[in-house]
């Protein structure tokens, strides 16, 4: 792109425009990672601890949980170094608010459920997952993303209360796959 | 009678560049070469004129060990862009009229 001071009405307007959606589509691809991230970390985590708990009887494993952000943190800032050129907006900044409220929640209800007040943790996370994935879908204007939400909020509460035990672990196997699966939609919808 | 187009506005370059900077909090050079395909001489020669007028503001700095200069747009660029996409809608429904 060059000078030029010789452009018409529509020209100057249509280039307003297509500017406008290639940055909003840059920033918003950047989100794709982050939902791609979290969600294959899930899934490799919900199956593992599914795994060991099943073989071993224990459910002491579940104490592995709090390794995920130890390792999700510094992998997401590593993923995010390498295109730190992208610049935040309002849409990515709200995502990130969501789901750092959801992780707040998540990791200090799920301390307080294994060592204070026991409650069923499983139905609440997987509820608390169903509304930020639905809210993430609402602020990225994406249909898939709110009905992936609901499935997770809705149908996780039912099968989180039905479930015993391990097989609980499942759902965020599911909630996992789902996030990765938004990862994938917002990429493709933002190519 | 139409409003006249600001002219430091109706440049390819210096209307990306703003296009960019409206819709973001702020922008690296990086990015802005990116998405509007400039060389990095052009970018930096436009980026001074709208910095100049006070349409954007640059911070320089550093991220790590390498120089970065960030823009953001002003509230008076804001203002200006605004005002010249109002006048270019003015014209066009007057071409349509």
């Amino acid at each position: 792109m060059e000078l030029n001071n010789e452009m018409t009405a529509q020209q100057s307007l249509a280039l307003i425009s297509e500017t406008m959606n290639n940055c909003r589509k840059a920033i918003l691809r950047n989100n794709a990672k982050g939902f791609f991230l979290w969600g294959i970390l899930l899934t490799i985590f919900s199956l593992g601890i599914y795994l060991l708990w099943h073989t071993t009887g224990r459910a002491g494993w579940n104490l592995i949980w709090f390794a995920m952000p130890l390792i999700g943190y510094p992998l997401a800032a590593l993923l995010y170094k390498k295109n730190d050129s992208i610049p935040q907006s309002e849409v990515g900044r709200m995502l990130g608010q969501i789901w750092a409220v959801f992780a707040v929640f998540s990791l200090t209800l799920s301390v307080l459920a294994a060592f204070a007040l026991p409650m069923n943790i499983t139905l609440i996370i997987v509820i608390l997952m169903g509304i930020a994935e639905c809210i993430s879908g609402v602020v990225l204007k994406n249909w898939p993303i709110i009905v992936c939400g609901a499935i997770l909020g809705i149908g996780g509460a039912v099968a989180a209360s039905l479930l015993k035990s391990e097989a609980q672990l499942l759902l965020f196997t599911l909630g996992g796959l789902l996030l990765a699966v938004t990862g994938l939609i917002v990429k493709s919808q933002y190519r | 009678m139409f409003p006249r187009l600001d002219p430091l506005l109706h440049s390819e370059l210096r209307l990306a560049v703003m296009s960019i900077l409206a819709g973001v909090e702020s922008s690296d050079f990086t990015f802005l070469k990116k998405q509007t395909g400039a060389t990095a001489g052009n970018l930096s020669v436009q980026i001074d004129k709208l910095a100049t007028a006070g349409y954007i503001a640059v911070e320089k700095g550093f991220k790590g060990k390498m120089p970065c200069t960030t823009c953001r747009i002003t509230p008076q660029g804001l203002e200006a862009f605004d005002n010249y996409v109002n006048a270019l809608k003015e014209y066009l429904s007057a071409g349509q009229a």
